[in-house]
């Protein structure tokens, strides 16, 4: 049966939401009580994919994007309103309670602890809701607890945490039933790079100890490219790439990007072929030119004869300034991957 | 449901409330006020008219119904805008993904919210009322039985009720209107200020077709004695059919309601 290997699969997925807009102003207000404008938004619009178990997939696109739209039609929250999903096998929308219990969902913007009751009760809780047996739930806690530092946390109010600390109380809570499948929509939202750092590991532990599927949505393309081998991006409801991370550069590295040191500050750089300043900090001037069309020893050479170096390096561009690119629409995906859905 | 979840909630719901401390002062003073104000209403009225009984209440009976009447009305305080605020603020998206159902946890909410008003707010207006007006309940165990079955059933059905006008948020979102018609017609409708047997000839007919009756007006007559033991059994079948009612209302609008549910605040 290979169809017991797929964790998640969605199938022309599409969400529309109905908005109705009231006008500006008092008179706008007045006429919306009796004319509402409606306007149709389309959020997820006919995206396909399938996600086997035991992958770490980056789930990303801009604000508005359809990412957590996406999240929450999987998660049982909403309906979609055409397609199909399947997560372990259960349809979320129809079945959301079935399906709630096999999922871990972590929503960085807003908690699911009680926010008024101490962190140990909020667990006690959801020890409850999600039916786990005291001595499983003792065991999951330990394991939590060693990587998760939550003991120290366990008596206060969770209004009184950091927003690392509850986040880490968070990320504890959506795992307290062991789920096969977790999706995190943005967990590391506003985080020091400390707690960021630790929230990482400690998903990249579980990912590959627990064997946990994990669907993460983030803007942070560091937890991307420490995380997820697996990348999706979503752009205006559609998916324009779906395939490993590391391919992405392959494909779409048609720039590389030159870190010069000059000796002295005053130098203004123009009139190279192909080459344009993206940066400039004191001395230190970041440059970039087309890879497939000029030879880097070409534009060193260039610049070398014309100015002072101190220092130079040659850098691969970052997975973030690719996904810069393609949401500026500065790279074509006609062709994304071999991986991407046929239909 | 499994029952421990359930009242694990209903501690918790409970324990929200004792927080507020103050506010359950002012809700002693002002539910007093109230049946302050309806005792001394009756008492004026009745001392205009040569007869003693009207539409069937004696003036100790309409005293006993009024106070009798506040106290069950103020035991079934519960917050009605519990799911437009959930909406509201998109915590709603938190409870969903749990897998519990989402009626039962805001009846276990709303359950939480009237233990405490009844110890805190009911029992002293109770017994401060009985010292202070003059008040008449028939000591029958089997009658007492009865009426705690008939407030419970009657229970089910404000919150019900006021789960069905909540989930008009789901489509409206701004739902305060909704909220103030709910709260007149129920506090009118089920016989919360003038007993049903007063109303005018043309509005009982549409009483008959309501549900709100059979929220506070019949669970108070079983009390003070109006109902016989036999009525307040088919009182409390009539409950029963109109929880059945309601509850096909509120899984339709449920699954209505989903369609339309827009997170708010990502």
């Amino acid at each position: 049966m290979q169809q017991n290997n797929i964790a998640i699969k969605v199938k022309g997925l599409s969400k529309d939401f109905d908005i109705s807009e009231s006008g500006k102003g008092f008179s706008g207000k007045l006429k919306a009580l009796f004319r509402r404008k409606r306007k149709i938004i389309t959020a997820v619009d006919g995206i396909d994919f399938e996600i086997k178990h035991g992958e770490f997939v980056g789930y990303v696109g801009e604000n508005g994007a359809g990412k957590s739209t996406t999240i929450k039609m999987l998660t049982g929250i909403l309906v979609p309103t055409s397609g199909s999903a399947e997560v372990n096998g259960i349809i979320p929308y129809k079945e959301r309670k079935k399906n709630a219990a096999k999922i871990g969902v972590v929503f960085g913007q807003r908690t699911q602890l009680w926010w008024d009751l101490p962190v140990r009760e909020s667990f006690d809780l959801l020890r409850v809701i999600f039916r786990v047996s005291q001595s499983d739930f003792n065991s999951q806690m330990k394991k939590l607890d060693q990587v998760l530092d939550l003991n120290s946390l366990m008596g206060m109010p969770v209004r009184k945490l950091s927003l690392g600390q509850r986040m880490r109380c968070d990320i504890a809570a959506s795992l307290v039933h062991n789920p096969p499948v977790l999706f995190l929509d943005e967990p590391t939202i506003g985080l020091d790079v400390l707690a960021k750092e630790s929230i990482r590991n400690f998903l990249a532990e579980i990912n590959r100890e627990e064997g946990t599927t994990i669907i993460l949505t983030t803007h942070d393309m560091n937890d991307i490219e420490h995380l997820c081998k697996r990348l999706i991006i979503l752009e205006d409801g559609k998916i324009v790439y779906d395939g490993e991370t590391e391919l992405l550069k392959q494909k779409f590295v048609h720039e590389k990007v030159l870190e010069v040191e000059f000796h002295d500050d005053g130098n203004v750089i123009h009139g190279i072929p192909g080459v344009t300043v993206i940066r400039e900090q004191g001395c230190k001037k970041w440059l970039t030119f087309d890879n497939d069309n000029y030879g880097i020893g070409e534009v060193i050479g260039t610049i070398a004869s014309r100015y002072k170096i101190k220092d130079i390096s040659v850098n691969e561009p970052s997975v973030e300034s690719i996904i810069r690119n393609i949401y500026n629409n500065r790279v074509t995906l006609a062709t994304p991957s071999e991986e991407s859905p046929t239909k | 449901m499994n029952p421990k979840l359930f009242l694990k909630f209903v501690s918790v719901s409970f324990q929200k409330q004792v927080t507020y401390r103050f506010d359950c002062f002012v809700g002693i003073v002002n539910g007093f006020l109230y049946v302050f104000i309806f005792t001394s209403l009756w008492k004026a009225l009745y001392s205009q008219f040569d007869t003693t009984v009207h539409n069937g209440y004696t003036l100790t009976a309409i005293v006993t119904y009024a106070v009798m009447v506040m106290a069950v009305r103020i035991s079934f305080t519960m917050d009605d805008s519990i799911i437009y605020r959930k909406v509201m603020d998109g915590s709603i998206a938190i409870e969903l993904v749990r897998p519990t159902s989402f009626f039962f946890m805001n009846l276990a909410e709303n359950v939480g919210n009237s233990l405490f008003h009844t110890m805190a707010r009911t029992a002293p207006i109770v017994i401060i009322s009985i010292f202070l007006f003059d008040v008449s309940i028939p000591f029958e165990v089997i009658r007492f039985l009865l009426f705690v079955v008939s407030c419970i059933v009657g229970y089910i059905l404000v919150s019900m009720m006021n789960f069905i006008v909540g989930l008009f948020a789901f489509w409206f979102i701004e739902i305060f209107p909704f909220l103030l018609f709910k709260y007149a017609f129920y506090t009118f409708f089920s016989g919360g200020i003038v007993p049903i047997d007063f109303f005018p000839e043309f509005l009982k007919p549409l009483v008959k077709l309501l549900p709100f009756q059979y929220m506070l007006y019949f669970p108070t007559t079983i009390l003070i004695g109006r109902a016989s033991l036999a009525e307040a059994q088919s009182i409390i079948m009539a409950q029963l059919i109109w929880i059945v009612i309601m509850g096909v209302i509120c899984s339709f609008m449920w699954g209505a309601g989903k369609k339309k549910l827009i997170i708010q605040g990502g």
